[in-house]
């Protein structure tokens, strides 16, 4: 709210060259001061958000963050809810709540006016996680129901560390009480974690058709790119670690959405 | 031309140039006043309903406590009479001073609660909870979205040259919803 288009006092220019600028300039000088008075906020700037997962604190495997990643577009293209996750390492003395609210508010979750939102938001190092909801979200999504989704689904895992099973969880039992509202079935809400484990069939299988084709010439010929394929193919399961993987793929779910402070907070 | 007339027209140019500058300078700085004045209304429309939601919580909320802790009548008799009277106060002062009130003796109602530990793990209660600490959280927002646009329209109104206008016109500095010390770490319901 600031910028009052108040600076008219330059119309009369055309009026070609006007005596007594000093009057003039004074006028100018009044004019320009009513626009310039802003409102003075001093605060740290909060993070921009990268998509539907914003894992800022690095706490969530690559796995869960993928999966969260699918459920968040999935949920945003059959019900227009937009389900986003934050994690930060610390608000830096801010209260947790609060921050959480100003996140959702400075990212705009959901489509503004509608406000259907959802933000799953962990501070680690105050080990306080929120479920906020939109104003569009309060009825499907009230506040004791926030609460006692992370009592079921998300601090069992939180207290043991487990940031990305908790939350990946948490983001399923949301979207079921969102999908509710918007008929479309979401996956069970359960222990979701499969840990990686190479099928003993699977690595047989390689190695056999590895064997055949160094049988041959044309196979041996082709053994570096297997090679690199390999390695390419590795290198994907083998990262543990979310990296940032710059903008969040295109997630539309950001578009003005404003929250209450509905929703629901707990220590973990 | 002659001089006299050559000068006529000058100091009648700016003149016209006075009264124009004056007239937008008018015109701009009253219409920010207006609309900072509504988003200060709009703000305050947005905080009286979360209170509205606490006022209509609190029923709920007494009786499922008395049903535990029968004989805490002294509390519940605080927290019924301070809802009397924030309901019934009219003006935007006299509400956040009554709300102050509440939400004091809702903290004494909270600190009865933790002498129940039956109350405390009951399903209804714990939801009850749930939906009290929401409210309670929405109005801080709601509070300080309020506060910020009270904030823009006082220094608007206060700050030089349309604080002569805003004299003129009647625009008053508007009050704050200031929370005191005492109830800051006021319903805590923390888990």
């Amino acid at each position: 709210m600031k910028g009052y288009s108040s600076t008219g006092g330059e119309r009369p220019r055309g009026r070609g060259r006007v005596p007594r600028t000093g009057i003039c300039a004074f006028l100018l000088a009044l004019l320009l001061s009513a626009a310039l008075i802003a409102p003075i906020r001093a605060e740290a700037p909060l993070p921009s958000p990268m998509g539907a997962v914003n894992d800022f604190a690095g706490v969530i495997p690559l796995p869960d963050r993928k999966a969260m990643e699918q459920l968040a577009a999935q949920v945003l293209a059959k019900t227009g809810a937009a389900i986003v996750v934050a994690t930060v390492v610390s608000t830096d003395g801010r209260d947790p709540d609060e921050y959480a609210n100003r996140l959702f508010e400075s990212w705009g979750i959901g489509k503004k006016g509608e406000d259907r939102g959802a933000l799953i938001f962990v501070a680690v190092k105050e080990r306080r996680v929120r479920i906020e909801t939109g104003y569009g979200l309060e009825g499907v999504l009230p506040d004791g129901l926030a609460g006692s989704v992370l009592d079921r689904y998300v601090l069992p895992y939180l207290r043991k560390g487990e940031y990305g099973p908790g939350l990946l969880n948490g983001m399923k039992a949301v979207a079921a009480v969102v999908a509710g509202d918007g008929g479309f079935a979401p996956p069970p809400v359960e222990r979701p974690r499969q840990e990686r484990k190479t099928s003993p069939f699977g690595f047989l299988f390689l190695i056999i058709v590895l064997i055949l084709l160094l049988g041959t010439r044309r196979g041996r010929a082709m053994l570096p790119y297997i090679l690199l394929m390999m390695l390419s193919g590795g290198m994907g399961g083998g990262s543990r670690r979310g990296g940032f993987g710059g903008f969040g793929g295109g997630f539309g779910g950001f578009g003005g959405g404003m929250s209450g402070g509905g929703g629901a907070g707990r220590s973990f | 031309m002659s001089k006299g007339l050559k000068a006529f027209f000058i100091v009648l140019a700016v003149l016209v140039l006075i009264v124009l500058a004056s007239f937008s300078f008018l015109k701009g700085t009253y219409n920010s006043f207006v609309t900072l004045d509504e988003a200060v209304k709009a703000a305050w429309a947005q905080v009286d309903n979360q209170l509205q939601r606490r006022y209509d919580l609190i029923p709920n909320l007494v009786e499922t406590v008395k049903g535990f802790a029968a004989q805490e009548q002294k509390v519940f008799i605080e927290v019924t009479k301070a809802r009397a009277q924030a309901t019934g106060a009219r003006t935007v002062p006299e509400k956040i001073e009554a709300n102050n009130e509440l939400t004091s003796a809702l903290s004494r109602l909270l600190v009865v609660v933790e002498r129940y530990p039956e109350l405390k793990s009951n399903v209804n209660f714990l939801r009850l909870q749930d939906e009290l600490a929401g409210t309670e959280n929405r109005i801080a927002v709601e509070r300080r979205r309020y506060n910020e646009a009270v904030r823009a329209y006082n220094v608007k109104i206060r700050s030089f040259p349309a604080n002569l206008l805003a004299g003129f016109f009647g625009f008053e500095k508007q009050a704050f919803f200031e929370v005191p010390e005492a109830a800051k770490a006021a319903p805590q319901v923390r888990f």
